[in-house]
């Protein structure tokens, strides 16, 4: 056995036997200065109606020093509506959401994080970025997911007020150290999952460019597809300001 | 059935105003510059700006289809029925179209161009019927093509600077808000009006949590009223005959200061010195003397605050009034509201209230003040999303002694990706001499259908 492949090895043993180490790969892995993709949502309801939004989205910094700016450019009725997310390393985010019909930006308080976000299945908290601190984490085994052999851990957050979920499962893939799905519980009936596919590897990160958000509550489905995704995309901070919200293009 | 010389009307504490038919007091109110005795030169000169604005918007439209340029805009058809006619008007349908194009051209990353431009018509002659450009848009009617808005935005680092006509929005809470001074409104239809944008230079400077921001207003933008030979003129002022009105519009200018800080708990500060956007009256005995439309001066300190806590956020703001003006009252007005969200339902409930320091206003004083109207006041807005195509909401104010209220219930649907249609349905009931009272004929179910580009 050669040396890369034994150490190799001993990282798979390593990483087998501690769930955390296992989810700060995957951080690490999905590490980027910045991202910037433009998003196409079909909100599938359980009449099987579908209606079409699209957004452009950018972040810079990563995981819990992020700062993200989500802006709609469809339907027409909500161009301009935006929500910039400032993340942080040790509790939830901020939030804010620009309406350009009222020309004012509000507030998404903490225990309104629960609501759908602008008619999606994503709720309002699905879109923040959380560091790996903020969980504790626990190994259930292996499973295999899309044919995928994937972990199957147990996130629990450590601060329960600052989260809609009790617990969530996450599968993350073995060979990528890719998000394949993850399954949000509010105590003990599970609310939403996330099914991650189309992964693929863009500037040496394995990122999913289809998610299907599903609300079980609801039976409803918001598939996001991501299109012209680019990583370290040069963006300044002061982009991801309250005064950058009200900046319309 | 139209009166071709509208007037503005009034009554907050039952005095009472009129147009006159032949006083040219209208025409100085819908074409200021007609005082002027170099009026047609300066007419010309302001429909020219008009269309420069215009052709500004367009030519950025057409010349920057590039990634840079954004743009959006809707075309709006409304149709108003009102049950009830109205003492001062038999008109019991009205119909209405708007169309507005927004446009955004950002030349460097730096630097942002946005303007907006609206054109629109109706059967209750409260648009004007001169196919003019306005930039000021400062009629006593809806000009029929209108500048919204035209502003140049350069920002660098923790500085934003904008110039040009703009929205400026102060304060967290709803349906009152008593410290957003710059947010002079359209209220031909006082219950369902919208922001008229103010010409201004605003100063931001933004680092961490905080926010300081300046904002220098050379003109003065006032209010819309409602026309005194139309339904929302005030019940009470129905009856009086015509008089001669003068119109004092201020010609100095605006300044504000505001200290934002957006930590868990958000607070503001904020200062103007200015003029009041809504006018008051004062009746000059014998009546044929007039009425006197003034905007008197105003100073404000103000400050708002929003709180989480675990279940609501709790959201007050307060502001405090004086006026060298002796004709006026000095005055503080104070909303504390919560609001909450969750799943599919929002909720705001709060209550309005004012507390008068220094009452200077005679009897033959009156003034036009939505939001002193609306205080003594229990306000809630509540609304259901019940799909991603359709929602529902009732807004209400009702005032604490139960007597006068307005309830608006509203649907709205989407179909697909550009049409929308909305029915609202506005029940308003009081006495005569309370603020909503004087509405009390103007209860109607409003229809709009909306495309969006």
């Amino acid at each position: 056995m050669s040396k890369r492949g034994f150490y190799g090895l001993l990282m798979f043993v390593f990483l087998q036997q501690d769930p955390r180490q296992i989810v700060e790969e995957a951080q690490r892995r999905s590490t980027s200065q910045s991202q910037r993709y433009e998003g196409t949502l079909r909100v599938l309801d359980a009449k099987g109606k579908i209606i079409e939004k699209r957004w452009q989205y950018d972040r810079v910094g990563s995981h819990g020093s992020s700062k993200a700016v989500l802006r709609f450019t469809a339907p027409a009725e909500v161009k301009g509506v935006a929500l910039l997310i400032i993340n942080h390393a040790d509790k939830a985010s901020d939030q804010w959401m620009w309406t350009p019909a009222i020309n004012r930006e509000r507030r998404i308080a903490l225990q309104d994080r629960s609501t759908r976000f602008f008619g999606t299945d994503f709720s309002f908290e699905d879109l923040e970025e959380r560091d790996t601190n903020q969980f504790d984490y626990k190994l259930l085994g292996e499973e295999s997911i899309d044919g995928a052999a994937c972990w199957k851990l147990q996130s629990t957050p450590r601060q329960s007020k600052a989260s809609q979920y009790s617990h969530s499962y996450l599968w993350i893939r073995k060979d990528n150290f890719a998000l394949a799905q993850i399954e949000n519980y509010s105590k003990d009936q599970l609310v939403r999952r996330a099914h991650y596919t189309d992964i693929r590897n863009d500037q040496g990160i394995w990122t999913a460019h289809e998610i299907d958000m599903h609300d079980l509550k609801r039976n409803s489905h918001t598939i996001l597809k991501v299109e012209k995704l680019q990583y370290n995309v040069s963006m300044k901070d002061d982009a991801f300001t309250l005064q950058a919200l009200r900046r319309e293009s | 059935m139209k009166n071709e010389n509208p007037s503005i009307l009034a009554p907050r504490r039952g005095a009472v105003l009129h147009g006159n038919q032949h006083q040219g007091w209208l025409a100085a109110l819908a074409h200021p510059w007609l005082i002027s005795p170099h009026r047609s030169a300066v007419r010309s000169l302001k429909g020219v700006r008009g269309y420069f604005a215009a052709i500004l918007i367009f030519s950025v439209t057409s010349l920057c289809f590039a990634q840079t340029y954004t743009h959006r805009g809707f075309l709006e058809n409304r149709g108003t029925f009102y049950p009830q006619k109205a003492a001062n008007d038999r008109a019991q349908a009205v119909g209405e179209s708007l169309f507005r194009y927004e446009g955004f051209y950002a030349p460097s990353p730096t630097f942002e161009v946005a303007g907006a431009v609206d054109f629109r018509t109706d059967t209750h002659h409260q648009v004007d019927r001169d196919f003019k450009l306005s930039w000021q848009d400062r009629g006593i009617r809806r000009p029929l093509g209108d500048v919204r808005r035209l502003s140049a935005n350069y920002h660098n680092g923790p500085v934003t600077f904008e110039i040009g006509k703009q929205f400026i929005r102060w304060g967290k809470t709803d349906i009152v808000t008593p410290t957003d001074r710059f947010a002079p409104r359209d209220f031909l239809n006082v219950v369902d009006n919208e922001f008229l944008a103010v010409t201004a230079a605003r100063l931001n400077f933004e680092k961490g949590a905080n926010t300081i921001e300046a904002v220098w207003s050379p003109r003065f933008t006032p209010s819309r009223i409602p026309l005194a030979n139309q339904r929302w003129a005030p019940e009470s002022a129905s009856g009086i005959g015509p008089v001669d009105v003068q119109l004092h519009v201020p010609g100095g200018p605006q300044a504000g200061l505001r200290w934002n800080h957006a930590g868990a708990v958000e607070y503001e500060v904020s200062l103007y010195q200015g003029f009041n956007h809504l006018p008051s009256f004062t009746l000059n005995l014998p009546l044929p003397d007039g009425v006197e439309l003034f905007y008197p001066t105003m100073l404000m300190a103000g400050s708002d605050v929003a709180i989480p806590t675990g279940f609501f956020t709790i959201k007050g703001e307060a502001a405090y009034f004086k006026s060298n003006d002796k004709r006026v009252d000095e005055y503080a007005l104070y909303v504390v509201q919560i609001e909450r969200q969750s799943g599919e339902w929002f909720f705001i409930g709060g209550y309005a209230g004012e507390t008068v320091t220094n009452a200077r206003m005679s009897r033959l004083t009156s003034t036009f003040a939505p939001d002193r109207g609306l205080t003594k006041t229990i306000l809630g807005r509540a609304g259901y999303t019940i799909d991603a195509n359709r929602n529902v909401a009732v807004e209400t104010a009702a005032r604490q002694n139960g007597a006068d209220f307005w309830l608006k219930a509203e649907y709205s649907q989407a179909f697909g990706q550009h049409w929308r249609a909305t029915l609202n349905l506005t029940l308003i009931r009081g006495a005569l001499g309370d603020f909503l009272g004087e509405y009390r004929s103007n209860s109607h179910a409003l229809l709009i259908l909306r495309y969006s580009f």
